[in-house]
């Protein structure tokens, strides 16, 4: 029997469960370089700003325990360099195109959302409202459930494709604002991004990071993501993405059984920038000496004590 | 195309430089004749203890056997595990990534500014244009180091006609004081020839060979190294200013920048 990894969000089919993570693959282009971007469930690009952003001064990343620090600042090229740039590239991958999308302001998500909205190549878009390392926007839109409902609902009336709201942990109640998206609108969630972190050079007493903080990414969050994605799937309807730390096929069923319809892999890529390839091998094995025809025979059936 | 071989590359050969200086040689990898001067491989550290591969400057390669050389030193706990690595040991490598030198034209003489660290690379160049035919009275090249047992590998950069010119902190080895004076020296007595200048090394001696090679007007390349988490472009953990008022990727548009081009 061969497994099928098919999985459907929000009515949207994707060939498997394995998806990169905004940030982490920037437009595709170097990573087509690597493999096939056909092999991925989704291609999910970095955050997309209206103006184009040159982000933040280096050093940008520090190397923690099990993962890694990194303030980059959502550097990005901008809309419209996006649209004529980089949509032409992912025009010709047959992979699903997830676009992230950012805001300092809620009308900038909207502009920019809005603009995706003609482009059919642009299968979904995932709001980032919860970046922790931009001054303005990000965290502020995702840490309120108040604000979280209406950046959704408002994106949602410009954009007719499914919406996915990409939620923080540095929040009271995650599943408050999980149901704040819901009730927004979102058609999926993706959780969780980056923590906040920080690391300090004792010969310096510099923070490793010009920004002083960052985003803790990497195998240490796992823990974390997996407890995130848990409580919301209890408590909220809408499919759920889950990010943090995946770095192996078991890493993906962790997700899956607490909850999680497919994963994305983001820091992994870095060390192994096949990783995706190498946990869609892993899961086909892992689901045939399981005897599981799919990844829906996973998804929510941790046998909690 | 980048092929991530993930698997298993065998270290070949271990040699212990002294001073914290190590040289692994690594074989047979498949892509080890595309390496060229400059290049660097991203290397994963055997055993998890550290996170992110460590990227290296290619120093030498056996196209034949499908061997290639880095030297590195020791300063943290990446390096320390590298220095404990033995013959036999399997790597995963990734690579050759990056730009790489320019040669220089047959009528220019290539000043070759190595400091410490930073040597191999411009070692792998300076034997590179020696076996392509470049007249070796028309390579200089400079080595800093702060004492005399931290210039390594002396022979193998020796080759008869090429003039080496060490220079040490203390004065044990060669001139004594900053690699970038003689430097100066050199270019100021030269004027009348067609220079070329290549550095790699610390960045206060990579901004002084900038800032003199721009000021005597002497084109020329600078390999850089900044901390890099992916290698291939995608994390843009490891950006650099440029003078433009961009910022570049030091694993992709870099690590080799012409003279002038960064923000130092």
């Amino acid at each position: 029997m061969t497994p099928d990894l098919r999985v459907r969000i929000a009515g949207v089919e994707f060939a498997n469960p394995v998806m990169t993570a905004s940030g982490c693959c920037g437009y595709g282009e170097e990573l087509g370089a690597v493999f096939p971007l056909a092999k991925l469930g989704a291609l999910v690009t970095k955050s997309i700003t209206l103006h184009p952003r040159s982000g933040h001064r280096p050093p940008r990343t520090a190397e923690t325990a099990s993962g890694m620090l990194n303030a980059i600042g959502l550097a990005n090229v901008g809309i419209d360099a996006f649209v004529r740039d980089k949509i032409p590239f992912l025009e010709k991958q047959k992979t699903r195109v997830i676009v992230n999308v950012a805001g300092s302001t809620l009308q900038e998500y909207v502009e920019v959302s809005s603009v995706l909205a003609d482009f059919e190549r642009v299968d979904m878009i995932e709001l980032n409202i919860s970046c922790p390392n931009v001054d303005k926007g990000g965290i502020e839109f995702g840490a309120d459930p108040v604000m979280t409902e209406r950046t959704v609902s408002e994106v949602k009336k410009v954009f007719p494709r499914p919406l996915i709201a990409k939620l923080g942990p540095m929040v009271t109640s995650i599943v408050a604002i999980a149901q704040a998206a819901e009730q927004g609108g979102a058609d999926a969630l993706a959780i969780m991004n980056s923590a906040y972190g920080t690391a300090i050079d004792v010969e310096t007493w510099r923070p490793r990071l010009t920004n002083n903080r960052g985003g803790l990414t990497g195998p240490a969050i796992k823990p974390i993501a997996l407890a995130m994605v848990d409580a919301v799937y209890q408590k909220c309807k809408l499919p759920i993405i889950g990010i943090g730390g995946v770095t192996t096929a078991e890493d993906a069923v962790e997700f899956f059984l607490v909850g999680a319809t497919a994963v994305q892999v983001g820091t992994a890529l870095f060390v192994q920038p096949d990783a995706p390839i190498r946990i869609v091998d892993g899961l086909k094995q892992y689901m045939q000496r399981k005897k599981l025809a799919t990844i829906a025979d996973m998804v929510g059936k941790v046998r909690k004590w | 195309m980048i092929h991530p071989t993930c698997d298993v590359t065998l270290l070949k050969k271990h040699r212990d430089l002294k001073h914290g200086y190590h040289s692994l040689t690594f074989g047979p990898y498949p892509r080890a004749s595309e390496c060229r001067p400059g290049s660097f491989i991203h290397l994963r550290v055997p055993g998890g203890a550290v996170y992110f591969r460590r990227a290296m400057s290619v120093a030498a390669v056996n196209a034949k056997a499908k061997e290639l050389e880095i030297i590195f030193k020791v300063l943290g706990r990446g390096t320390s595990i590298l220095a404990g690595s033995r013959r036999g040991d399997k790597f995963d490598i990734l690579g050759p990534l990056g730009t790489v030198f320019t040669f220089p034209r047959k009528n220019e003489t290539a000043i070759l500014v190595a400091g410490g660290v930073g040597f191999p690379p411009l070692m792998f160049l300076s034997n590179r244009l020696t076996k392509s035919g470049h007249d070796p009275k028309r390579i200089e090249f400079f080595y800093g180091g702060r004492t005399a047992g931290e210039i390594v590998e002396r022979a193998r950069i020796k080759k008869p006609g090429l003039r080496f010119n060490p220079v040490t902190d203390d004065g044990t080895f060669g001139q004594k004081g900053l690699v970038t004076g003689p430097v100066e020296r050199f270019i100021a007595a030269h004027r009348e020839r067609n220079l070329r200048i290549y550095a790699c090394g610390p960045d206060p001696m990579l901004k002084a060979v900038n800032e003199l090679a721009l000021r005597l007007g002497v084109p020329g390349q600078l390999s850089l190294e900044a901390p890099m988490p992916c290698g291939i472009g995608v994390c843009l953990g490891c950006v650099v200013p440029l003078t433009s008022g961009d910022y570049a990727r030091v694993c992709c548009e870099g690590p080799v920048f012409n003279v002038g081009e960064v923000s130092l």
